[in-house]
């Protein structure tokens, strides 16, 4: 029976009625007035991360991740997933005032950004296969939509196809590892399939690592793991800024939400040495998306390829888990950073691209006395990216990188990922250090401030608040992540 | 009825197939739509072909959400494909390629 007082099932009707109502009342209205949309997409996006931060408060969550008889658990781990999908959804709204001003259709823009996020919040809050592969889609289909909004832009569209074609596949192969592990365990919720998967007869075992290696190639798509990342740089680049903000910043983030309530559980009751394969293709991520990073000339593909890298780095969390208590904190942790920093990074872009109209790095040359508060906001990601101290970015790869060092205690290549994960932020510390070095200490042919918009003055003034905060003090933001996972590495011990 | 479940499995096996053969061979993007649309249906067949031989309605539940989902996936797929008609006059992926790095 569902509990309409549950955070989820609140979120849900509050956003989805808002998310239905916007496109109808642009249907009756006549006067032209775009921000109206937009407004009421932020209003309802604020009230809702208002909401969670009150549940959270007032302590009607449960603590840690649970796994209920029911589609949805009201439990911490959904909460903290919920947090930082709202917050990239509000980023995106905001960011795009000014991108979507004079553009055809707003009402719909809005509408499907507040739709793609209440599928992005479900995904972190579902218990049932079900449920998960409905918010699935319910994230993704708006997104396919999204990628393609500039209909006159060829690459937006081929952005689109390529995307679409992708993600579809990728659900595809979700729903036939839902199936498989619904033919092996007689149900689909996930707590019972774990159970289901430790008393498995030995010979069915090979269908259930299926199943298991199928839910990772199916999120892994999404999340742009090194195998299954071809599609990402390209719909990074021809997809519109903001909405290349929602995709690196939520829907990957989405991925590991949905990774890490399936694939660990899965595995952990497999009792597989699943650890050294996924470590090998976190080293293999980071390292491909770094390299491919430094010889690129377009901002955002240079970003969409640190976004691989950072998946990289946020899979070492999930590699170590059987072995680090903090493993699993340290990548929930950098999880809610990176969403932050990388859809700071892309909404700065997204102002660039609208006001100067220039995406090539060598362009970009004096930038910082043309637009200086989006350059500092830029530079203040990229830094974070990077992972310098005092910034939010050091502390989450501190986390992560410490996590595998203690984890050498148990298994001895544990170390070695501490170590590709520090080389590699030195590495892409190159590339991006090579950007600022471009928008401050090299003459652009113009010297002129332009005006910058608004909106995004007002996301980069957040978003800098926001690293430079937790970088100075990151304490409660890891008592939460932390807070957030016990039952999931408990359940190690369990079985 | 005297078709066993691994009947059923086999004929999903090999439509999966199909559609994995035509997303990775074929280049006309609606050829390759079709393709999704084969992997999500075998999925789809498994499901109810496991629920005949399990005694709850979820797996029946689930192939019913994952055909109103699809059909949702291939109209978005299709408008994006006719998009790219009107801008190319062609569907052909091949074409498909201002972006590169």
């Amino acid at each position: 029976m569902l509990d309409f007082t549950s955070t989820p099932i609140i979120l849900t009707l509050m956003l989805g009625a808002v998310g239905v109502i916007i496109p109808v009342i642009s249907a009756v209205r006549k006067e032209k007035n775009d921000s109206l949309y937009g407004g009421i997409a932020f209003a309802a996006l604020i009230a809702a991360i208002g909401f969670v931060i009150y549940q959270i408060i007032s302590k009607n969550v449960t603590p840690g991740a649970i796994f209920s008889k029911g589609v949805l658990a009201n439990d911490t781990f959904g909460s903290f997933f919920a947090i930082a999908m709202l917050i990239v959804g509000i980023m995106t709204t905001v960011g795009s005032f000014n991108f979507m001003k004079g553009r055809a259709n707003p009402a719909v823009y809005y509408s499907l950004i507040v739709l793609a996020s209440i599928g992005m919040v479900l995904i972190a809050y579902s218990t049932d296969l079900v449920m998960l592969f409905v918010a699935w889609e319910l994230m993704s289909i708006p997104t396919y939509v999204l990628a393609g909004y500039l209909k006159k832009d060829p690459s937006s569209n081929e952005a689109a196809i390529k995307y679409f074609l992708f993600g579809a596949l990728s659900s595809g192969i979700i729903i036939w590892g839902i199936s498989l592990a619904y033919g092996l365990t007689g149900s689909t919720n996930i707590e019972q399939v774990i159970s289901g998967f430790s008393h498995l007869s030995p010979d069915m075992m090979p269908l259930a690592i299926l199943a298991v290696g199928m839910f990772i190639a199916g999120f892994g798509f999404k999340i742009g793991l090194v195998p299954f990342h071809m599609w990402l740089p390209d719909t990074y680049e021809g997809a519109p800024p903001t909405i290349s903000a929602l995709l690196a910043a939520g829907t990957k983030k989405a991925g590991f939400a949905a990774a890490l309530r399936v694939i660990i559980m899965g595995a952990v009751a497999l009792n597989l040495n699943w650890s050294l394969a996924l470590a090998i293709i976190a080293i293999i991520t980071m390292t491909f998306g770094n390299l491919a990073a430094i010889k690129q000339k377009n901002l955002s593909r240079m970003l969409a390829y640190s976004s691989i890298g950072h998946a990289g780095y946020i899979l070492i969390g999930l590699s170590i888990a059987p072995f680090s208590a903090i493993g699993i904190a340290a990548s929930l942790f950098h999880i809610l950073n990176h969403a932050v920093m990388k859809a700071a990074a892309f909404i700065a872009v997204a102002g660039i691209v609208t006001t100067l109209s220039i995406s090539h790095i060598d362009k970009l040359r004096g930038l910082g006395k043309r637009m200086p508060i989006t350059s500092l906001g830029l530079v203040i990601s990229l830094l974070a990216l990077a992972g310098v101290p005092p910034l939010n970015g050091f502390w989450s790869k501190l986390m992560l990188f410490g996590s595998a060092i203690n984890a050498g205690a148990t298994v001895s290549w544990a170390p070695y990922l501490a170590v590709a994960g520090v080389l590699n932020s030195a590495l892409s510390l190159a590339y991006y250090g090579w950007i600022i070095r471009k928008m401050y200490f090299e003459e652009g042919e113009s010297e002129k401030r332009v005006k910058e918009p608004k909106s995004i003055i007002a996301v980069m003034i957040f978003s800098i608040i926001f690293m430079v905060g937790i970088g100075v003090y990151p304490d409660p933001f890891i008592q939460f992540a932390k807070s957030a996972v016990p039952t999931l590495a408990g359940l190690a011990t369990v079985h | 009825m005297t078709n066993g479940l691994i009947d059923f499995v086999l004929v999903s096996v090999a439509l999966l197939a199909i559609g994995i053969y035509g997303l990775s061979v074929k280049r006309n993007a609606i050829r390759m739509l079709f393709g999704v649309e084969m992997i999500i249906n075998s999925a789809n067949l498994n499901l109810v072909a496991f629920a005949r031989f399990i005694p709850n309605s979820q797996g029946q539940t689930l192939a019913l959400f994952s055909i109103a989902i699809a059909a949702a996936e291939v109209a978005v797929g299709l408008a994006l494909v006719i998009v790219a008609y009107r801008m190319y006059k062609n569907i052909d992926i091949e074409d498909f390629r201002s972006l590169k790095g």
